[in-house]
């Protein structure tokens, strides 16, 4: 991967985090509960961190004339989607059983549709960012 | 898995950075393989057991 393409996924990894908060300030700006916003910024939050480290791995990498991805980072990749796709199902779940639970933890009647999607984001993206975070620095990929 | 990778690499006096480069992988690629935590595909055994001179059944030995 030459700088020119690290350069093009830079920009449309930005684009991310951009998109969901002109998205949150908009969807979420007027309402009585700021748990939209609050569930917004924290997705923005962990999409930055894991983007960050992600280019800076391949950065040093292309900065030592090596490869930014081989064949391991590649399979950490996909073991990490997979994983977190797994989980991420129990997550759901959860999000469904304790509902009121969750309402009454934020201090609002009821979660709305986009409110609910927004915490399994938040989840599934934290989900993900923690087994890539295994995978890459200790797992095991036998 | 075990590998001589670590111990073919110190025989040519070769670095894991340098390594790496030569078979087209990242560093730490060579770091978990040589920890025996990765077990690469035939292609990248087959560059690393050229790029240190020995038949990839001398490289990896199989541990029942």
């Amino acid at each position: 991967m030459d700088k020119r393409k690290l350069i093009l996924i830079t920009i449309a990894a930005l684009s991310v985090p951009a998109i969901i908060l002109f998205y949150s300030l908009f969807a979420f700006s007027g309402k009585d509960s700021n748990l939209g916003i609050v569930i917004s910024l924290a997705v923005l939050l962990i999409v930055v961190v894991f983007m960050v480290f992600f280019i800076i791995k391949r950065y040093k990498s292309i900065r030592d004339n090596l490869p930014a991805e081989d064949e391991r980072s590649r399979k950490v990749l996909v073991n990490a989607a997979a994983k977190s796709f797994y989980v991420s199902l129990y997550w759901l779940l959860a999000i469904g059983w304790f509902e009121d639970s969750l309402a009454d933890l934020f201090g609002i009647n009821q979660l709305t549709a986009s409110q609910a999607a927004g915490l399994a984001i938040a989840g599934m993206a934290l989900l993900f960012f923690s087994f890539w975070l295994y995978y890459d620095k200790k797992g095991k990929l036998l | 898995m075990k590998n001589r990778i670590k111990e073919l690499r110190a025989k040519y006096n070769l670095t894991q950075e340098e390594l790496a480069r030569m078979v087209g992988a990242r560093r730490e690629t060579i770091v978990f393989l040589e920890k025996g935590k990765y077990n690469p595909s035939l292609e990248l055994a087959y560059k690393i057991a050229k790029s240190l001179k020995v038949k990839i059944d001398e490289l990896f030995i199989f541990d029942n």
